[in-house]
């Protein structure tokens, strides 16, 4: 792995942000919305109801969260897209880059645009909502965040994959999976309050084990720490078997001759 | 030396039985220092064979070696000296000029890549757009662009797929100059693919001609075209125009005529007899051009060979 080439990608893709709308509405507008228009409207229900329970740190905690899935995926796949949009793709693979060091570029723009979100947003919650995540959280953050992170990376990689094997047809999953994904994590409500079936599927996802666990910090300062290490060690078996999943691809693409019918 | 080895190669897309053979067994190398063209008809597989010798597209069988290295074990180190341009393939264009040309800079970890590119932006004439987003250029600014690109590491070994397709004439000629400079100075090896056959037979070393994936001819250019037997022989008549088409048609010669003009397709060792055949009949001609078989006359030959079979 060579770091000037890793940076080389990283760059490339840090020159164009300046100059794209549609991304500054990625990292910025987009979640910022969510996060308005789901604070107002619990806000409203909150101060209509007699219980005592905070509906607000639930929903917002889950919405800010939901945002260290989305941005990694989304930049991971989306960079990988827009490589064959530009044509450049070929130019890519017919450098000395390899596969490896050009993942682990998008892993870090992923990670990079993640972080500018979840900061911006955690800015509008403290002044929107008197809600910081990090104060609610603590040192339960980077337990939190790492799985949450390394399961948007296993997204954004399964994507790539498909694209590989399916071609550019299939770039809108780019953009559908994590809302495919997103009813079974439960992340704006508990894992008891779906139906058998849907709990099945729930429990192999490791997202709902975080947003589990960030609810019962939330309402009782407590923390199953075993449950956090179990999604870990899902988080990895399916990072492991994705990296495989999209290496597989790439030789595939390059046997059938699809590589370079991306461009 | 040979800097590109190429021995069997074959590419087959599709199942086993009623697949597609885009390349067929071919075997050549190229020298350092020496510029090979690719030539042939659409699907002829010029494009499967560069997309093969940069790593793009797997091999069904056969063996790439380049710089005496086998390519698929040494793909990063082989990769670092070679380079591409091709009509098909583009750069970001939210990009700035500058931006694309370090970003592969630092892509091929060139040492002093911003000192070098600055060279070569001036050499290929961008040094003003450099600041241009590439969606602003026109194609034949894109065109150089890409031609810098494929020039930023200084590579032993060159890939271009029509590299000036999109060019001014003057332009071109200053890419072939560039070409044609490199080669000199720093023995770059070049394999090369055009339309334009008149830049093959001028740039070429030597020419490697493929069809339906194998190669049917490789030799120099002026060799190629040395295997077309026919010529073109153009006669204008004042007078008399009728009585030369009344000869040339007892003869059974392949003729057309236009006007004062008569266009003789004849094998070139009987365009002796012709004439003479003329001159007995005191058939005096104004004007007479012969025109040599070129390149183009070769990959015509090639094409309707191809259609026939």
């Amino acid at each position: 792995m060579r770091i000037k080439r890793i940076v080389a990608v990283v760059i490339r893709h840090l020159y164009i942000w300046p100059r794209s709308p549609e991304r500054f509405m990625w990292t910025f507008g987009w979640p910022f919305f969510g996060l308005l228009i789901w604070g107002l409207t619990i806000s409203f229900l909150q101060n209509n109801s007699s219980s005592n329970f905070s509906f607000i740190t639930m929903i917002i905690g889950g919405i800010v969260f939901w945002e260290i899935i989305v941005q990694p995926q989304r930049e991971i796949s989306i960079n990988f897209i827009d490589e064959m949009w530009n044509k450049n793709i070929l130019n890519l693979f017919a450098s000395p880059l390899t596969k490896a060091e050009y993942l682990t570029a998008l892993v870090i723009i992923g990670i990079i645009k993640m972080f500018i979100t979840v900061i911006s947003l955690t800015i509008g919650s403290i002044v929107l909502y008197k809600f910081n995540i990090f104060a609610s959280f603590g040192l339960h953050i980077p337990i939190l965040f790492i799985n949450l992170i390394i399961f948007g990376i296993t997204l954004g990689l399964f994507v790539n994959s498909l694209i590989l094997r399916f071609g550019i047809s299939v770039q809108e999953i780019a953009w559908a999976i994590v809302a495919i994904v997103q009813p079974f994590s439960c992340v704006l409500y508990p894992l008891s309050s779906l139906p058998v079936w849907v709990q099945r599927i729930s429990v192999v996802l490791p997202p709902t084990y975080v947003f589990e666990e960030m609810r019962r910090i939330l309402f009782s300062n407590k923390i199953e720490i075993n449950n956090l290490i179990f999604a870990f060690l899902l988080n990895l078996l399916y990072l492991v078997l994705t990296i495989w999943f999209f290496s597989v691809m790439f030789e595939k693409a390059r046997e059938h001759g699809r590589l370079v019918k991306l461009n | 030396m040979a800097i590109l080895q190429v021995k069997n190669l074959t590419k087959k897309f599709g199942p086993p039985a009623g697949g597609f053979t885009a390349v067929d067994n071919i075997s050549f190398d190229l020298k350092e220092g020496e510029i090979l063209g690719l030539l042939g008809p659409n699907g002829a597989g010029k494009t499967t064979t560069i997309d093969i010798l940069l790593g793009l597209t797997k091999p069904t069988t056969g063996k790439v070696e380049m710089f005496g290295l086998p390519f698929e074990a040494n793909r990063e180190k082989i990769l670092k000296q070679m380079n591409f341009s091709a009509a098909y393939v583009n750069l970001p264009w939210r990009l700035k000029v500058w931006e694309n040309l370090y970003t592969f800079g630092r892509l091929y970890e060139v040492e002093d890549y911003k000192e070098k590119i600055e060279i070569l932006i001036k050499e290929f004439q961008l040094f003003d757009l450099r600041n241009k987003l590439t969606d602003s250029l026109s194609s034949g600014q894109l065109t150089r662009l890409y031609l810098c690109k494929a020039f930023v590491n200084n590579p032993r070994l060159l890939l271009l797929d029509e590299p000036t397709a999109f060019l001014d004439p003057d332009i071109s000629d200053l890419v072939r100059k560039y070409i044609l400079n490199k080669v000199k100075t720093e023995k770059t090896s070049v394999l090369f693919t055009s339309h334009n056959m008149a830049e093959v037979t001028e740039i070429c070393d030597r020419v490697i001609f493929l069809n339906k994936g194998k190669i049917v001819a490789e030799d120099t250019p002026v060799g190629l075209t040395k295997r077309i037997k026919f010529c073109k022989v153009r006669l204008f008549f004042d007078l008399n125009l009728g009585k030369a088409e009344l000869l040339l048609k007892n003869y059974k010669y392949n003729f057309s005529s236009v006007e004062k003009e008569i266009l003789v397709d004849i094998e070139e060792e009987k365009v002796g007899q012709l004439l003479g055949r003329l001159s007995l009949a005191k058939l005096k001609y104004s004007q007479i051009t012969i025109e040599k078989p070129t390149l183009e006359h070769f990959f015509l030959e090639v094409i309707r060979n191809k259609n026939e079979n």
